[in-house]
């Protein structure tokens, strides 16, 4: 849930001289903004579905790294306040009840949109994750096996996958821990290739929300730490969601 | 910051010769000929029109094709697989044989370049060897979705990184990413079309610092600005 941001002037009601470029957004209310707790924000996104498929589960494509780490984290589900993010096909699925703020609506809901880590379906062959989102502390990890259609190098994933997923982590992070919604700037530094089949960490946290932007950095590396693939930073801007009165 | 190719720095894209997926080593080996029943396949160029190009992506396509007649721009052609041989080089040149899984290499496809026709990633780019610079045509599909309706981040992320790369290409020969700036200013519609104008801003030894923005058919509206640096690969030096 997120891409794009609109420039920060624009949000602070400053007129953009740009050409072409329109007020887009209303002014916010500070006061009133982002009332939505954690808890209903974690619980309205994260509601099983009765239909349709939640990929962040095991399958066969999953590694021995992957599934143990996976089960370590499942534990804590139940201990210490975690929670396993599902992750649909579309984010539309996350927002039943809900619309984007009006002026980010899009035209036609077309059944064959998907989400770009969720666009490859063949189990292993293109993204295998799952975020787990820890709400007391506002961060997040993300377990990510890259599969042979992420190829960049070959042999090892594609920069650009990982920066997607980086974002994507950082999306639902940033939406669980206060709303963030856009993603206004997004910088990485690569280090290190992750050959395909093998398991990356991505460790996301909040640094500091402020003036309606969220401020996310992530570093992912070997289950051992032993290798950084990659640093990361990212802003997000904060924008709620609109009640949806057409949806049931 | 990067001290040497070797130890710190490492990632995803090398482009070789400016031909993704085909890539060419700045030794210049000639292919070694092979026969495989699906070698038509493994030589499609993808960037090329097809059905799912919408109107405007067709009419700047023939635009950049008419720049290329006078030899100033060159369409670069873009494969979904490299050939075995090509891939075996690039191991033998850059990679410890040991860190390479063998098993798979059948399966695997350039990260843009595996989904049909119009469902992710439409791209042409077109190159301009003199004022080391690029110009890429996308059109993203609605496999590539963030926000319902808009463009995924990430997606127009790897779009950046896929254009810095061919440019830095172009004085840099084979290349990897290392770091990537991407400042947002308006999402960016499914389906629609946009253009990615990248340079080659400085160059330091075996540093390329790239920049681009993307703007819309009519630029009118800037999408994105992004800047990059990327490193030139020694030969003589292994990157795991």
């Amino acid at each position: 849930m997120l891409r794009r941001g609109f420039q920060a002037a624009v949000i602070l009601g400053h007129h953009g001289a740009r050409p072409g470029a329109t007020h887009l957004l209303p002014r916010f209310n500070p006061a009133s903004a982002f009332g939505s707790s954690m808890e209903s924000l974690v619980s309205r996104f994260c509601q099983e579905m009765t239909e349709g498929k939640n990929y962040a589960l095991p399958n066969a494509s999953w590694g021995p790294d992957m599934l143990s780490l996976y089960h370590e984290f499942l534990e804590k589900t139940k201990t210490d306040g975690w929670v396993r993010v599902p992750s649909f096909r579309s984010n539309r699925d996350h927002i039943r009840g809900f619309k984007l703020p009006l002026e980010l609506s899009a035209n036609s809901d077309k059944s064959d949109w998907r989400l770009f880590t969720r666009c490859i379906e063949r189990e292993g062959q293109g993204y295998e994750y799952v975020i787990f989102f820890q709400p007391s502390e506002k961060k997040s990890i993300c377990l990510f096996q890259p599969g042979p259609y992420l190829e960049g190098v070959p042999g090892f994933a594609h920069g650009g996958s990982l920066a997607a997923l980086i974002d994507e982590t950082f999306s639902k992070t940033a939406y669980l821990s206060g709303e963030g919604l856009l993603t206004v700037n997004f910088n990485i530094r690569f280090k290190n290739l992750i050959p395909l089949g093998s398991l990356a960490v991505l460790n996301v946290n909040v640094e500091k929300i402020e003036d309606q932007k969220m401020y996310l950095s992530c570093v992912t590396q070997s289950r051992d730490q032993q290798t950084v693939y990659a640093k990361a930073s990212g802003t997000f801007l904060q924008m709620p969601l609109e009640e949806d009165s057409s949806q049931h | 910051m990067l001290r040497s190719c070797t130890a710190g720095l490492r990632s995803l894209w090398a482009l070789c010769g400016r031909r993704e997926g085909a890539p060419r080593l700045s030794t210049d080996l000639p292919p070694a000929p092979r026969l495989f029943s699906t070698e038509k396949v493994i030589h499609k160029d993808w960037s090329l029109p097809n059905p799912s190009w919408s109107k405007d992506f067709k009419l700047l396509f023939d635009q950049f094709m008419k720049k290329c007649e006078d030899g100033s721009w060159e369409r670069l052609p873009s494969y979904k697989h490299r050939s075995t041989q090509k891939s075996e080089d690039f191991k033998t040149y850059f990679l410890e044989p040991k860190l390479v899984k063998e098993e798979r290499v059948s399966q695997v496809q350039l990260f843009t370049r595996g989904f049909e026709d119009g469902l992710g990633f439409e791209y042409v780019i077109f190159s301009n060897n003199d004022e080391k610079r690029t110009v890429c045509l996308f059109q993203g599909g609605p496999y590539l979705q963030g926000i319902p309706g808009f463009l995924h981040g990430g997606a127009m992320a790897t779009m950046i990184d896929t254009a810095l790369g061919s440019c830095a290409a172009i004085p840099g020969g084979i290349v990897m990413t290392a770091n990537l700036n991407i400042n947002f200013k308006r999402p960016v519609p499914i389906c629609s079309v946009v253009v990615i104008n990248s340079q080659l801003d400085k160059l330091e030894g075996r540093k390329l610092f790239l920049s681009c923005n993307v703007r819309s058919v009519d630029e009118k509206t800037l999408y994105s600005e992004a800047t990059g640096l990327f490193i030139k690969l020694d030969p003589e030096k292994s990157l795991t």
